[in-house]
């Protein structure tokens, strides 16, 4: 089970939606969370659910909001595999 | 839809042997040692083989050396058949019995009824479909950015430079501060610098309205997946794009956002592609330029040059790829697609809030900062008999220091000082360009009202009427996004006298075609260097190297396509 999640990412030839990945393998989206969080605590899969800024300087935007910055969650989640 | 089947039969759950033997061990050693009573045996044991850190120092502390060394006894001889991938097998196995008796327990329907998401999803995420309507929303974001904020700016940068300014004068006039150079720096300084760049705030919060709505919608993360096939056509990774997305907001947050790109080539390659996105800071240059030049078709010059830094990059990157990031194999990902669901006022109040709020605190830092020193410059004489604080703008230092830069910019067609000069000071911020573009013409402008006498009800009847006008034009160019006109009043040009001002100075550098000069102007704005904010993340992500190749590249190609502009516009008798 947890290897197939492995091997359908570095299969496919495009990005997948997780509701596509849950259904290729014919599990529940909340039992794949818990599959895909276990791989990125193994440092196999890398999910980029919060986008870290990190940048400073006041030029940056950023920098005014230092609990976080604004601009940040424009971005969707990734989950990808690491090399 | 998923439904549970009749009674089933208990399934016992067991481990694959060699690991079973091992647990059953190991159970039993841990239920005899009283230090690890306080756990369950079994548990604990299933925790030390899957590697659990916290669970097997408790074991090492209090089981004892015995204990530990029974447990390494038996970590080594299941690492002789499972190699390093134990808890691996293990977690496997779990979840392996999870799927065998979910599937045992419940019917799945052979292909899922699709849900409202998936329906709008097939339409908006075709193969076909999905880029037009990707731009088609994107034309939507730049006219409301665009038409519908433009009474508004109108409106805010009349405040600014009428009652404001001359609330300013009174005050100083009345503890005898007025006429001297200080009524000069808070006018001619703070108020043009920062003020011209703040006036734009109605346009920024459109933008980022248009965001949220975008965001909070689910339609950002389809944007992604759009895109990702644009991208692997030109041989490019699709999750490129997506420190893209973010650099619609601003380029710092889209270069550390590289960070979830898998190798350091593409990260780098990504990062130096990142600032043609057009970020938000470029916006009040576009919407200042193209109400003065194309006032009917300004929606459509900035939907225009964002289109244009999209394409620009996807070039850029399939020419490096080609060459300097020699093409590796993509990796593919999964992408979440959240459900469409209708956006919150909350969500939306407060992303608009927290966007803006960060432009307006860059307004007062470093956009000021900026401002007092090209008014120190424009204040200081370098020639003629002028004093400080009391001569004129072609005579000051900023004039001379940015005539040094003019021959660059001439055959570009914007070769004149106050462009030349706005463009340099851009490079702090490129909010800038547009303090610096009100401050110098400012100072040219010899009808400037702010010294005007005019009573306070005045100013107050003029400012909430003022208001009240720009609402209802606001309300009237809604239904123009659409394609209906309502009549409504097309919005002044910001500033009459600073757009006369800029219209003949273009018109004079580019010898009567100040249209394509403007045009020129705008597409090197769109890609030349970014800001110093932006080039500092560059190289505390990528290394000097390829903050320079940025600096220099990004001059250099920004240079040639406004060349290409001007001067292929002038071939084509434009």
């Amino acid at each position: 089970m947890l290897y197939q999640i492995l091997e359908i990412l570095e299969q496919a030839e495009q990005p997948l939606s997780l509701a596509e990945l849950s259904q290729r393998l014919q599990v529940e989206p909340s039992a794949l969370e818990g599959m895909i969080a276990f791989w990125v605590r193994k440092g196999r899969l890398r999910d980029t659910s919060a986008l870290s800024c990190g940048g400073t300087g006041a030029g940056c935007a950023c920098n005014a909001h230092p609990q976080g910055c604004p601009f940040s969650s424009a971005g969707p989640r990734v989950i990808m595999l690491i090399d | 839809m998923t439904t549970v089947a009749a009674p089933v039969s208990p399934i016992p759950f067991r481990y694959p042997s060699p690991i079973e033997l091992e647990l059953e061990q190991l159970a039993i050693l841990f239920a005899q040692t009283p230090a690890l009573a306080v756990y369950p045996a079994r548990w604990l044991a299933i925790q030390a083989l899957e590697g659990d850190e916290t669970m097997l120092a408790e074991i090492e502390s209090r089981g004892g050396s015995a204990v530990t060394a029974a447990l390494n006894a038996s970590l080594e001889r299941l690492r002789a058949s499972y190699g390093d991938e134990l808890d691996i097998v293990i977690v496997d196995h779990r979840y392996r019995f999870v799927h065998d008796v979910a599937t045992r327990a419940m019917i799945r329907p052979a292909t899922p009824p699709a849900t409202l998401s998936d329906r709008i999803d097939r339409i908006v995420t075709h193969r076909w479909f999905g880029i037009p309507i990707f731009l088609a929303v994107m034309w939507v974001v730049f006219k409301l950015t665009t038409d519908v904020a433009a009474p508004l700016v109108d409106w805010l940068d009349s405040v600014l430079s009428g009652p404001i300014s001359r609330w300013v004068v009174a005050l100083l006039g009345m503890v005898g501060a007025g006429g001297g150079w200080f009524e000069s720096l808070l006018i001619d300084g703070v108020i043009a610098g920062v003020g011209g760049v703040l006036a734009f705030v109605p346009v920024l919060l459109s933008l980022y309205f248009a965001l949220a709505l975008l965001e909070d919608s689910g339609y950002m993360a389809r944007a992604a997946f759009v895109m990702d096939r644009v991208m692997r056509l030109f041989g490019l990774h699709g999750k490129s794009f997506l420190p893209m997305i973010v650099g619609f907001g601003c380029s710092v947050p889209a270069i550390y956002a590289t960070r979830t790109l898998d190798s350091r080539r593409d990260r780098i390659l990504t990062g130096l592609l990142v600032p043609f996105m057009s970020c938000s800071a470029r916006l009040p240059v576009y919407v200042l330029m193209a109400m003065i030049f194309f006032p009917a078709q300004a929606g459509q010059v900035i939907f225009g040059l964002y289109l244009t830094g999209i394409v620009v990059a996807v070039g850029v990157g399939a020419l490096l790829r080609r060459t300097l990031f020699l093409r590796q194999p993509a990796t593919p990902f999964v992408l979440e697609l959240p459900p469409y669901r209708l956006p919150t006022l909350r969500n939306i109040l407060r992303q608009m809030w927290e966007r803006t709020s960060a432009f307006v605190r860059k307004a007062g830092t470093i956009i000021l900062a900026t401002s007092i020193v090209v008014w120190l410059l424009l204040a200081t004489p370098v020639r003629g008999d002028g004093q400080f604080a009391d001569t004129p703008v072609e005579q000051s230092a900023f004039a001379a220091l940015a005539h040094a830069a003019t021959p660059v910019f001439a055959p570009l067609g914007f070769g004149n000082w106050e462009s030349s000069g706005a463009l340099v000071t851009g490079l702090i911020a490129k909010e800038v360009v547009v303090g610096t573009l009100t401050q110098v013409y400012v100072g040219n402008d010899e009808t400037a009202t702010a010294g005007d006498p005019v009573s306070l009800s005045a100013d107050v009847i003029e400012i909430v009427s003022g208001l009240g006008a720009a609402i209802s034009d606001v309300l009237r160019t809604l239904p123009g996004i659409v394609g209906i006109n309502l009549n409504a009043t097309p919005a002044e040009p910001v500033n009459t006298g600073l757009a006369t001002a800029i219209q003949a100075s273009l018109a004079t550098s580019s010898n009567g075609h100040g249209a394509l000069a403007a045009l020129a102007f705008l597409v090197f704005v769109l890609l030349y260097t970014p800001c110093v904010a932006t080039l500092a993340a560059s190289r505390h992500e990528f290394g000097l190297r390829w903050m320079l190749v940025s600096l220099l590249g990004q001059f250099a190609i920004a240079w040639l396509a406004a060349l290409i502009v001007f001067q292929g516009g002038l071939m084509l008798g434009v």
